[in-house]
């Protein structure tokens, strides 16, 4: 963004955004790497209607294709909208013009992952990192050992207790143990090591 | 008739109620299921949300370990059978390289739709020594594995009918309902309980408003969430089953209380006004 000066105070007059600066850069880096038509989108909105989510998101599934074209990168990858989706493909399902909007959002959060943009549902962004390390750690996910790792990663537990959901979950788990849902022992996957091999790759690249 | 078998992690833990039931089905119908060798996980959701190439990978290793079997592969599990698609679909379009030997030439199948082809309905049909008569069903299928249809392959993706043929296959009545195919929020149920709860309530709210006896799924997660809202519940119980224990109980005349324990919404009461319950 060129027109951002820190000795402003941050007050009042919105400032105004050049629509396409970069934007061509952007939308044709996206529609590269994702293979969606996104120019597509008339922006009729039933990826939104569709939604099941779209009230919890700041920026709305149709809006999420308009920001691309106009390029708009930063406000997409810090937006919760990416992280709140659930990938549950009603938006490219119901896209008259097969605009692949979830895959687009996919997409976006894998970028926003790989970026040093801090994620701004960062509970989410935690959760999904502590499911692939315990795939690495195991090769296969057992429920026990993901919701323990998940609660002891750092600010989850104190927001954890402060909301009263602490409580909530140890007297479920509880429940859950005592009917036999949980098994506190994992499962392994013997050939660990590819696995294993796999990420070292994947931190290569 | 033989099949490959991945049972996916959920098949493990928290649905192990739903791996037996399949067992005891796939025996009556005399399919031979072949689990696959050493599989791992295929790294739903997390994986496809932070890095497109593992999510790719992952679910290959299991798609080469089926590839050396060469029987179709069958997956009870939505997210497993969604991810298991899209890897096969990227490999065959050549947009990711793996670093196993996989042609993507296999059948994928999701457990609903193999049982609901002609022969294999009426093979259920064949089997049932009781059916389930009055028992009022209402088929949840989430999302993943009807959507995105050029994924799943699903043709009736807005009113999917595979669980709803299998169930009046085995005598009960399927009530059609506009919840078919909504998300449950299982993806970020973890970490924002808060919308993940908003969406199942009203899935069950919508199940009982239906006039519901229970609602039957095919995915461990589906199950999970619509399961443990009832918790302490003072409302309605609606039983969440999978559509095979369903299948189970007419296939062998009556439920047993203990295939029904990891339950947290009790279906004994409601089978035993139905008589459909032994002892």
């Amino acid at each position: 963004m060129k027109s951002e000066t820190h000795d402003n105070p941050p007050v009042a007059k919105k400032q105004r955004r050049l629509i396409g600066d970069r934007g061509d850069h952007f939308l044709s880096r996206i529609q590269g790497e994702t293979g969606e038509n996104l120019s597509a989108c008339y922006q009729c909105e039933r990826c939104t209607n569709g939604c099941p989510v779209s009230h919890y998101m700041d920026i709305k599934p149709h809006q999420v294709i308009r920001y691309v074209q106009l390029g708009w990168r930063k406000e997409l990858l810090s937006s919760g909208t990416i992280w709140i989706c659930l990938s549950c493909e009603t938006c490219t399902t119901y896209c008259p013009n097969e605009v692949g909007v979830a895959e687009t959002i996919n997409h976006l959060r894998t970028m926003a992952a790989q970026s040093t943009i801090e994620p701004k549902e960062k509970h989410l962004a935690i959760f999904h990192r502590t499911f692939m390390e315990q795939l690495e750690r195991f090769g296969r996910v057992n429920e026990f050992w993901l919701m323990n790792a998940y609660t002891l990663k750092p600010g989850v537990l104190r927001e954890k207790i402060k909301s009263g959901l602490m409580k909530e979950e140890f007297f479920l788990g509880l429940d859950l143990l005592k009917k036999g849902r949980l098994h506190v022992l994992p499962q392994r996957s013997r050939e660990i090591a590819k696995i294993k091999a796999l990420y070292r790759l994947k931190k290569e690249r | 008739m033989k099949l490959s078998f991945y049972p996916g992690c959920s098949l493990e833990g928290m649905a192990n109620d739903y791996g037996r039931s399949i067992e005891a089905v796939f025996k009556r119908l005399e399919i031979e299921l072949i689990e696959l060798e050493d599989w791992s996980c295929c790294g739903s959701t997390a994986a496809h949300s932070l890095d497109e190439m593992m999510s790719v990978a992952l679910p290959a290793r299991n798609l080469a370990a089926a590839e050396k079997i060469g029987f179709d592969l069958v997956s009870p599990c939505a997210q497993c059978f969604n991810r298991l698609c899209h890897s096969q679909q990227m490999i065959q379009k050549k947009l990711f390289d793996v670093p196993w030997q996989v042609n993507g030439d296999i059948e994928v199948h999701d457990m609903t739709r193999f049982l609901a082809t002609a022969d294999m309905i009426k093979a259920v049909k064949d089997r049932v020594t009781r059916p389930l008569k009055g028992l009022n069903i209402v088929c949840y299928y989430g999302c993943q594995m009807v959507r995105s249809p050029r994924i799943s392959g699903y043709t009736d993706y807005e009113n999917p009918l595979t669980m709803d043929q299998l169930i009046s296959a085995v005598g009960a009545n399927a009530i059609d309902w506009s919840y078919k195919a909504t998300c449950c929020g299982a993806g970020i149920g973890i970490a924002r309980k808060d919308i993940q709860g908003s969406l199942t309530r009203r899935i069950y709210r919508e199940a009982v408003r239906s006039g519901a006896d229970a609602i039957a799924v095919s995915c461990p997660l589906c199950q999970m969430n619509l399961d443990v809202i009832q918790r302490n519940s003072r409302k309605k119980i609606v039983p969440v089953f999978y559509f095979t224990e369903l299948i189970r109980m007419a296939f062998e005349g009556y439920g047993m209380p203990s295939w029904f324990k990891m339950h947290i919404a009790n279906p004994i009461p409601l089978l035993r006004t139905k008589g459909l319950l032994s002892g």
